[in-house]
């Protein structure tokens, strides 16, 4: 659905030119949740914005659907744009306007439906929303969290494809976060909308993506499924990041640091399985197949998103032929395994 | 003291019309003039929506020139023009036109700073719904302003109705000529005292009114 072909983006600041995307290449499938993670600064809103122009790449190519809309003249891009929907870190909404009409905004603008079936259309989105009761109350009148789900509303008005979601949830407590969050994963369930969102919280991206990039000094440092790069993070911001958000993790890719050396005696190595391979009875079928004993250091068993996954972190003991036996036992489960000392 | 007896009630009856009258066309045209000069000088600004660097600094110097003649002077420069306008430039017509050039370029500026005071992340939304710049400026922007431009335009027909008075120095109507020709040249201190005071409940009124319209047209 889209693909970035070697987007650059420089900024003219008093005179000298500042690189804010350098040699971007992605590509993004239809119906997928796509996430953008990096530090603050690193280019994220540059890029996003570039998805439907906000901000015009200095060289490099957008195409939506195989269409390089950098091409684009302005009526077409107003096309494209109405296709597009947008939400923003502080929401962005007509303070001016009730909630309904916010949401009848673009409709009007569009000028696609009647008067009757506007009104029917932002009713049908209050309800998604879950706002029906506040259709009459201004932006200003509400929580954090209702405004954006206004602004969602909004976004959603004119049956976008795409949704643009710049921090969506920076500006909001944990609890508003997640639901916020719960409702974009609804809506690209149930309209199959693909969501480009970028953000700087592990959270978000574990609680709603399917896959991620991560951004560093304007540059694609490492992208893949969320699962495998959250697992197994290559980049020293990728480390970063999964260690703010999960200091477990974190640990158990490190462990030098955790654990006391000299009590160490065997072999320290961290295991990570997904899927259906997470209910499997694994540490009592190694320890009945193999004379190897282990320790559980630390573990966790979780989900990112529906996918089920364990790391564990374990200490075997025993000679060399017996540690094999256990590796081999490891992969017939298609369980991955590191050593880590 | 104050002898009130030898006030004319019927003279200061009518100049209180005629500077309310003087004030009032003159505010209407400045509005027509001022507003989309405003949103002219704003749009066109660099970084804004219809970027016009050019554009931009042709229109900012000749309202920074008309701004920095002094209104006295300017009543005097403006009486030839406006005598080809409206064919005198006496009474109460004649004060409107300077009236009108006087607080134009003024009214621009202050809609200028009030639109610019528009959170630019709402315009952004906006550009991102593919909404036509037109559409933008006049469904978004200037309804989002209301509350600024009302108190703008409150500040403009105040400083209107002490214009207004100036304007009696060249024999404009309403009050300031009653003021001068009766207070000033008569030495009818009376009336002085009465025509500063009348002017100084209108100013309070205006004010009052434009308050209480800022704050039904603000959602805050
Ligand atoms: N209009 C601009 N003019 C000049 N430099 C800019 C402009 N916009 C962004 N930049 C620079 O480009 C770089 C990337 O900015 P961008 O806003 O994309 O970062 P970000 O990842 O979204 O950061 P944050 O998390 O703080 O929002 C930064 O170094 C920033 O200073
Ligand atoms: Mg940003």
């Amino acid at each position: 659905m889209i693909r970035i072909e070697q987007l650059n983006k420089t900024y003219r600041v008093d005179g000298r030119e500042v690189s804010a995307l350098t040699d971007v290449n992605l590509e993004i499938g239809k119906g997928e949740v796509f996430g953008i993670i990096g530090r603050s600064g690193a280019g994220k809103s540059t890029l996003l914005r570039s998805l439907n122009l906000l901000e015009r790449p200095t060289s490099g190519r957008v195409l939506i659907d195989g269409e390089d809309i950098t091409r684009f003249d302005s009526r077409r891009l107003h096309a494209l744009r109405q296709r597009i929907g947008m939400i923003f870190q502080h929401f962005n909404l007509l303070n001016a306007k009730t909630v309904a009409g916010n949401i009848d905004w673009p409709l009007k603008c569009t000028g696609s439906l009647d008067a009757a079936q506007r009104a029917e259309r932002v009713a049908e989105l209050l309800a998604l929303v879950g706002l029906t009761e506040h259709a009459n109350k201004y932006p200003t009148q509400l929580s954090g969290g209702q405004k954006q789900r206004v602004g969602i509303a909004r976004a959603l008005a004119n049956r976008p494809q795409l949704l643009l979601c710049d921090e969506a949830t920076s500006a909001l407590d944990p609890e508003t976060t997640q639901s916020i969050l719960r409702l974009l994963l609804d809506i690209n369930r149930q309209f199959g909308l693909t969501i480009v969102l970028i953000t700087h919280e592990m959270q978000v991206i574990r609680t709603l993506c399917d896959r991620v990039a991560v951004i560093d000094g304007g540059r694609i440092v490492e992208s893949g499924k969320v699962v495998d790069v959250f697992l197994h993070p290559r980049h020293a911001v990728t480390r970063g990041m999964v260690a703010q958000s999960d200091p477990l993790t974190a640990a158990m890719l490190d462990p030098g640091h955790a654990f006391a050396k000299d009590k160490l005696r065997g072999t320290l190595v961290r295991l990570t399985y997904l899927g259906d391979v997470t209910y499997q009875p694994i540490l009592s079928h190694l320890a009945a197949a193999t004379p190897a004993r282990f320790t559980i250091l630390q573990g966790e068993v979780s989900s990112i998103k529906d996918l089920p996954f364990g790391q564990l972190l374990l200490e075997f003991e025993g000679s060399e032929d017996d540690i094999s036996k256990v590796f081999a036992e490891l992969d017939r489960f298609e369980i991955h395994h590191e050593v880590l000392q | 003291m104050i002898d009130l007896s030898m006030i004319e009630w019927g003279d200061i009856a009518f100049a209180t019309w005629e500077t309310l009258v003087m004030t009032g066309v003159s505010l209407l045209f400045t509005i027509l003039l001022g507003l989309p000069l405003g949103i002219l000088l704003f749009v066109t600004a660099s970084g804004q929506l219809l970027e016009q660097r050019g554009l931009y600094r042709v229109l900012s110097f000749i309202v920074n020139v008309l701004r920095s003649v002094p209104f006295l002077i300017l009543l005097i420069v403006m009486i030839p023009v406006t005598v080809l306008l409206i064919g005198t430039s006496l009474g109460v017509e004649g004060a409107i036109p300077p009236l009108v050039v006087g607080t134009s370029p003024l009214f621009a500026r202050l809609v200028e700073n009030v639109l610019r005071e528009v959170d630019r992340g709402v315009i952004e939304a906006c550009q991102a719904m593919g909404i036509p710049t037109h559409r933008i400026i006049f469904g978004a922007l200037l309804p989002e302003a209301m509350p600024g431009l009302i108190a703008a335009t409150t500040v403009t027909a105040i400083t209107l109705m002490s214009y207004a008075a100036m304007s009696g120095v060249i024999g404009g109507g309403g009050l300031g000529d009653l003021a001068i020709r009766f207070g000033y040249q008569r030495f009818q201190t009376e009336v002085m005292v009465i025509t500063v005071a009348l002017l100084v409940l209108l100013v309070q009124f205006i004010q009052l009114a434009g308050d209480r319209l800022v704050l039904r047209f603000s959602r805050k």
